[in-house]
Formats: structure tokens, sequence, C-alpha cells
């Protein structure tokens, strides 16, 4: 174990354990909210027909489905089953980017210089890429 | 088909799609998108939409564990991120002039190729270990890991630049295809890079969730991500990635690269399916 311990020393216990924990706690958080979601769904639609929820209309996607924020926590305030379910698939869109953000304090921590200029850029792109490019149209087509 | 039958079968589904995707590193789209739109008739847009949040269960679900057990290469990851990020960008910016059939028939033309490689070095478990040099040196693109039966395997990565540029493939692929593209980061990590099998697939999939993450907020915008579709999707990958990355530690190096080469045949023939319409 020592020697395996010391061919670690290039990526140590402490940065995998608390990437690992992050994970672990976006993972189980957002399979709860969903899973909740998913019994509200249940109650509701559980003996309905499928067909007519599964339909996609190109006019209004999401089956007429406001996919915005305040949209999102209106649903939430009257237990929308919908809507809990999107906030829990938004908590687990979210854990990718905590992961990264996490991991270039890590590496700031242990003063690891390009691997810090590294996560940081990866962390601007996939900011950008979430956040920004939903909003402009060209890439929305 | 009732809502409560519908949700049963695609948790099932997922369940098995998961367990699959956490061992050979992909999203396990490969499985989900056939199942929602030949059985069910659903529409590729909700297809691909539960796609995507099925490619970041699989990897956040298994990472943990294989993060937890130091099997996945966190730098040799955040490393190539950087071409998979931006080759997705690119790829998202410039889908809107591509023909999606075209590029479905030339991304399986290429996997379909890489078969050739990798059924030659089926049986090999640990690739030779070169010297690390020059970018990889810099970068301490290196690692070991234990195996389950307790022997440590050292190893050190070649051509990070051959690596970095398949990634960035890999991007432009997932941004204008919508999909996770984990099979070509296998390919490049296993055939360039020569990381040991079980590394390359966890590092896959450890990567395929900020890929797919970086393309989410287009799809979830535009109301792709359908809740009803991907509640059972993303509990079901969620539960089998969790048991795939319990399995892939006791399993050897050249089993998970037969795995991987029947899933990567499957899902080239898939794509070659789809793009004929």
């Amino acid at each position: 174990m020592g020697e395996a311990a010391e061919l670690n020393t290039a990526d140590p216990r402490r940065m995998s354990d608390a990437v690992s924990a992050v994970l672990r706690f976006g993972v189980l958080l957002s399979a709860a909210v969903i899973a909740l979601g998913t019994l509200l769904l249940l109650l509701r639609f559980g003996s309905l027909d499928s067909g007519s929820l599964l339909t996609y209309y190109p006019s209004a996607p999401h089956g007429g489905f406001d996919p915005s924020l305040t949209a999102l926590a209106a649903g939430l305030s009257s237990l929308n089953p919908y809507s809990v379910i999107d906030a829990g698939t938004l908590i687990l869109l979210a854990t990718p980017v905590a992961r990264v953000a996490l991991s270039a304090l890590l590496f700031a921590a242990e003063r690891d210089r390009p691997y810090v200029y590294i996560t940081l850029t990866v962390l601007s792109l996939l900011l950008f890429s979430m956040l920004v490019t939903p909003f402009i149209p060209h890439f929305n087509g | 088909m009732l809502v409560f039958e519908f949700l049963t079968v695609m948790f099932l589904v997922s369940i098995v799609a998961g367990f699959l995707g956490s061992i050979v590193g992909i999203g396990g789209g490969i499985v989900i998108i056939p199942i929602l739109t030949i059985f069910f008739g659903v529409d590729i847009h909700f297809a691909i939409g539960a796609s995507i949040v099925s490619i970041i269960a699989t990897s956040s679900g298994a990472a943990a564990t294989y993060v937890r057990d130091r099997i996945t290469n966190l730098r040799i990851g955040m490393f190539l991120e950087l071409g998979t990020t931006a080759g997705a960008i690119v790829g998202a910016a410039v889908a809107v002039y591509s023909d999606s059939a075209l590029l479905g028939l030339v991304f399986a033309g290429v996997l379909l190729v890489s078969l050739i490689p990798l059924i030659r070095k089926v049986g090999e478990d640990i690739p030779s270990n070169p010297v690390l040099h020059g970018l990889a040196a810099r970068l301490e693109l290196k690692g070991s890991y234990v195996e389950a039966d307790g022997s440590t395997v050292t190893y050190n990565a070649t051509r990070p630049g051959t690596g970095l540029v398949g990634m960035v493939v890999a991007g432009l692929f997932s941004g204008l295809l919508g999909i996770g593209s984990g099979t070509f980061k296998v390919l490049a990590m296993d055939l360039a890079m020569k990381i040991p099998m079980k590394v390359s697939t966890t590092t896959s999939n450890f990567m395929i969730g900020v890929t797919a993450a970086a393309s989410a907020g287009i799809y979830f915008i535009r109301g792709d991500v359908d809740p009803l579709i991907v509640a059972p999707v993303a509990l079901g990958i969620l539960a089998g990635a969790a048991a795939g990355a319990r399995v892939l530690p006791r399993a050897r190096n050249p089993t998970v690269r037969k795995v991987f080469a029947v899933v990567l045949a499957v899902g080239a023939i898939e794509m070659v399916l789809r793009a004929l319409g």
C-alpha cells in the first residue's frame, strides 16, 4: 500500500475524495427530486394514455410546457410534477459544472498552475456554452 | 399505452443503458434513442433531449465511484476536456449549416474504420509503458490504479496532441449531432494515447458529462427535454450506472475492450440506419 500511495502523489487522495463527494451529492439530490416529481406524475397522470403527452409539436415543443425559470418557480410552488422533474434535471445538469468549478479550486490549493488555467478555461467554455449560447439565435436554429 | 406503463418500461430500459454505458465509457443514447423512436414512436428531438440527460446521468452516476476508486485520471480528463468543450461549441455553431444525415454517415464510417486497430489489439491487457516526455511530461499525464487482485498498474500517456485533436473532433460531433461521442473519446485514449482500457473508459465516462452539459442548455431552452421522458430515463440510468461502476473494477481490460468493440459496432450501424432514415 505504501508504494501505491506514493505512486498516487500526482492524484492526491483529497482531490479524488472531494470530486467524488460533489458528484455523489448532486446525483443523490437530483435523483430524490426527480423521484418525487415522478411520484406526483403517477398520482396525477398515471392512468392516462401516454400517446398525447409524448407528441412533439414543432410549434410548441415540450407539449406546450414553458421551460422558463419563472414558469418553473410557479410550477414548483404548486407542486406541478413537470416542474419538480425539471428542477431535478437542472440539478443533474449543474453537477458536472460544480465538479469542474471545484477542481479549479483544488488545483489552486495544490498550486498547480497549468491545471488551474486548464480548468478555468474549461469552466469558461462550459458556462458560455450552457448559459450564453441558448440565447444566441444563431445557435438556436 | 398508459403513462405508468411507459414510465416502467423506460425505467427498466434505462437501467440496462446506464449499466452498459458506465462500463464502456459512453452515454447510453445508443440504447435510449432507438427504444424511444422506434418502439415508442417518440420524435427524434425528444429522444436526443433525453439522450443528453442520460449522458450526464451516466457520467455523474458512475464517476463518483470511479473517481473515489482512483481509476479515473483527473488530470488527463481535465486536459482533454479543453478539446471536447471547444469542439462542442464550434459544432453547435456550425450545426445550422450542416447536413446531419451526411455527418451521421461520416461519424459511423470513422467508428467502423477504427474497429480495425481495436480488433488487432483485442487480447492486449496493459499497453507497453512508453517513456513520459514532452507535453505529456510537463502536464503529468501519467497515473496508476489498483486492480481487483491488488496489483498496481502504472502507465504513462503518449501523444497528448493527437489525443487533444481527437477530443476536438469528438466535441465537434457532439455539438453537431447531439451525441456524447464517448466511443470516439475512448478510441482516442486507447489507440493514440496508449492509456489502459479501464482508465480510458472511466476517464471518457468522466468527460462525457461535461461535453453533454455544454450543449444541454440549448436543448433545455428549446423544450426538447421532456420531463415525462427524462424522469424514468434519469432514474434508471443513475441506478444502472451505480451498478456498472461496482462491476468494472473486477472486469479484465481485454473483456472491457471486447464489450466496447461490440457496442461501437452496434452504435455505428445504428447511426448508418438513422442517417438513411
